[in-house]
């Protein structure tokens, strides 16, 4: 047990916990985290299987990490309320030094000889220090003063109280590891969604993507309306930078989408022979429109918003963003297909429609549109007020570590044939500097008193 | 005059700065420093006016791309170097952070960074923009004072262990004495501006406070080596050599959190 405090107090083991946790968490930022076993296999070969099994892989969320955190938050309780105890005791029962040579033994120090009675000597430190804000503790002996003077005794507590901050933060991070817990609500425009755990549902009422005139995105906006049981209860724009908060439930706006779907697609059919022949059709997918006039019927079969030919020369999708979009279509001529192939956008002399016989109609993809949807955060995360009230002490400790020096004075009066000698040191252990120009003021200040 | 311009007259008076300041470092003479303070003075000046022209021009804080946020950091260390030069009354740092400044001033306007101003992804549409970058850089500003002094630090040492006095005339205990004083003044900024600042930024925008992204990562890490020189110099009585090579750490640690992250490793904070 004695070893084990031994362990807990050292200061040592603190800084070695330190550099362990810094060498740790730069390994941390070299190996890519969280990614796919066989991501890791193209990466490291052979290595990535101890890797993984020394959860290099997730070092931040890893068994062995998360147990230095606690050493390391063990460390900071037991350092700090080593340290604590013996301040609480110097602060609230202040003792008064009797032994001339103890204060004489300080480096900020003077000794000398005014022409008054003890009594008048101990009303002129008072009336020195007192507007200098400085609390005196006194006792007295025969021919004897002692003093002890004091202010901004809240300073010695600068680096509790940051270790303090700290620890709250750690236990906000805890709780947001253990109860926290974020999920992607995907929303198109009337939809309404259940709050999983909550009481209350969110429905989108309008989604809009706000762009700059170069054509960059400027900002995504959802009209979202909060349900509470029965009635609508409140209606707030969300945006990336706004969230809206109900009843400890977070909403961000963080993505948006097509519905590739349920596309509509604008084709225009032409004539090789009729130059003056166009037809603009608006199509859907897996519905079947006949071309007025003509005894031409269209299906369009499938839509890609962003076409590619995979290993296996098979279409598929590269990415939801309608950078190559392409149809495949059919066109029918009563029980007879006379055309099928795909069109694209981007590229309408490339089209690869195969025709079984002789046909004079080409097709183009004009436009293609989708329904946008909104991907919504929702977060609910009860550490998240841990974690401001930690960083709020936090700041506070280090304001009064550095900013908030405490300076403390011990003062001996002795009278001698009617003169009193004055015997004075300071002590701080921040700010001497600024401490050593009070001091000589004050020993100044007091020289002069006759 | 456009920004431009102010940016490149300001480069000019912090390179004459420089030549006054290293000018006093060989001839001894303290009127030349004297003069260059006063230069790097009127240079901040100009500095400070194109970067509030630039943020007139863009709409938005002046410091959203690499080019905006180098121009910023060595407006920010010039105006820490006056700030510590003001206070301790030391010639000799400003020599070296000039050189610093001068370096960063190259770097942004080397055809490397686009200049142009860009609207604004949504993510960066937020007051917190102006508080988390600005502090933070300066923070960073009063670490790169304390790298400087640090390792003069080391050059002082070596010579008084010789029996020499130090180039800059001043001794290896005062050198000492303003790192320690301007990593108090960094360290409190760093932790408010890069990390409390920086988390609710986090929280409000991507919605988690914390997602262990390696720019989170780094500034911890430069958070933990400089709590590690507070408690070994605290704590434990170091000072000097050991007290030094950590702040060089350390500084080297937040150069790498604002500038090595965002080249070598993918991450959140693509943006700069």
């Amino acid at each position: 047990m004695k070893a084990l405090l031994d362990f807990f107090t050292s200061v040592r083991v603190a800084i070695t916990l330190l550099i362990i946790l810094i060498c740790a968490s730069i390994i941390g930022t070299l190996i890519p985290q969280e990614r796919s076993t066989q991501e890791y296999l193209v990466r490291y070969g052979q290595l990535s299987t101890l890797l993984q099994r020394l959860q290099f892989t997730k070092l931040y969320h890893s068994f062995w990490f998360v147990a230095l955190l606690a050493l390391f938050a063990m460390n900071i309780i037991i350092c700090t309320l080593v340290r604590l105890f013996p301040k609480f005791r110097r602060v609230f029962k202040p003792k008064v030094e009797i032994e001339s040579k103890n204060i004489l033994s300080l480096k900020m120090k003077a000794e000398f000889k005014v022409g008054l009675t003890l009594a008048e000597a101990r009303n002129e430190i008072k009336k020195e220090l007192s507007p200098r804000r400085y609390r005196l503790k006194e006792a007295g002996a025969e021919k004897k003063h002692f003093f002890t003077a004091r202010k901004r005794v809240l300073g010695w507590f600068g680096s509790d109280v940051v270790h303090l901050g700290i620890l709250v933060i750690l236990a906000g991070g805890i709780a947001s590891g253990l109860a926290g817990f974020r999920k992607d609500l995907t929303f198109v425009e009337n939809r309404t969604l259940p709050i999983p755990g909550a009481e209350f549902s969110v429905r989108l009422d309008k989604f809009t993507t706000e762009y700059y005139p170069d054509g960059t995105v400027k900002d995504w906006k959802s009209l979202l309306t909060v349900i509470e049981p029965g009635k609508p209860l409140l209606q707030k724009t969300i945006e990336v930078n706004h969230p809206l908060n109900h009843r400890g439930y977070v909403f961000y706006q963080s993505g948006y989408g097509w519905d590739w779907k349920h596309p509509s697609l604008e084709i225009w059919v032409k004539k090789k022979q009729a130059p003056a022949y166009l037809k603009k059709l608006s199509l859907k997918v897996g519905e079947k429109t006949v071309l007025e006039g003509e005894s031409l019927e269209l299906d369009v079969l499938q839509f890609i918003p962003d076409f590619v030919l995979d290993e296996k020369n098979q279409p598929t999708t590269r990415s939801l963003e309608p950078n190559n979009p392409a149809a495949f279509v059919e066109g029918w001529q009563g029980e007879e297909k006379i055309f099928s192939g795909w069109v694209f956008a981007k590229f309408p002399d490339f089209s690869r429609v195969h025709s079984a016989k002789e046909t004079d109609f080409s097709l183009e993809l004009k436009d293609v549109n989708a329904p946008n949807y909104s991907v919504v955060q929702m977060a609910k995360d009860p550490g998240v007020s841990l974690i401001w009230i930690g960083c709020g002490l936090l700041m506070a400790g280090l304001f009064l570590a550095f900013y908030w020096p405490t300076r403390e004075l011990k003062i001996i009066l002795e009278e001698n044939q009617g003169k009193t000698e004055v015997i004075a040191a300071g002590i701080a252990i921040k700010n001497r500097e600024a401490f050593q120009t009070e001091f000589e003021n004050i020993i100044n200040s007091l020289r002069k008193r006759k | 005059m456009s920004e431009s311009t102010f940016f490149m007259l300001a480069f000019i008076l912090y390179a004459l700065a420089a030549a006054l300041y290293f000018a006093f470092l060989y001839s001894k003479k303290e009127g030349s420093a004297k003069i260059g303070f006063i230069i790097a003075l009127v240079g901040l000046l100009l500095h400070t006016l194109a970067l509030v022209l630039r943020t007139v021009e863009s709409g938005h804080a002046p410091f959203t791309n690499m080019y905006e946020s180098l121009s910023f950091l060595a407006w920010a260390s010039i105006l820490a170097f006056i700030l510590v030069e003001g206070k301790y009354k030391v010639r000799g740092p400003g020599a070296y952070l000039l050189l610093i400044v001068i370096a960063l001033m190259a770097l942004a306007s080397s055809p490397l960074m686009p200049k142009e101003a860009t609207p604004l992804v949504p993510a960066l549409q937020s007051y917190w923009l102006w508080l988390h970058v600005s502090v933070t850089l300066l923070g960073e500003a009063f670490f790169a004072i304390a790298f400087i002094t640090s390792i003069m630090y080391l050059a002082a040492d070596a010579k008084e262990k010789k029996g020499e006095t130090p180039k800059s005339g001043l001794t290896a205990e005062k050198l000492d004495s303003i790192s320690y004083r301007t990593i108090a003044i960094g360290f409190p900024l760093f932790t408010l501006g890069g990390l409390v600042f920086g988390m609710v930024w986090a929280y409000k925008a991507w919605g988690n406070y914390w997602s262990w992204d390696p720019k989170e990562v780094w500034s911890l890490i430069t958070w933990f080596v400089f709590a590690l020189y507070l408690h070994t110099r605290i704590v434990m009585g170091w000072k000097g050599r050991r007290s030094a090579a950590i702040a060089v750490i350390g500084f080297l640690a937040a150069l790498f959190t604002y500038f090595g992250v965002n080249y070598l490793l993918a991450g959140l904070h693509s943006y700069a």
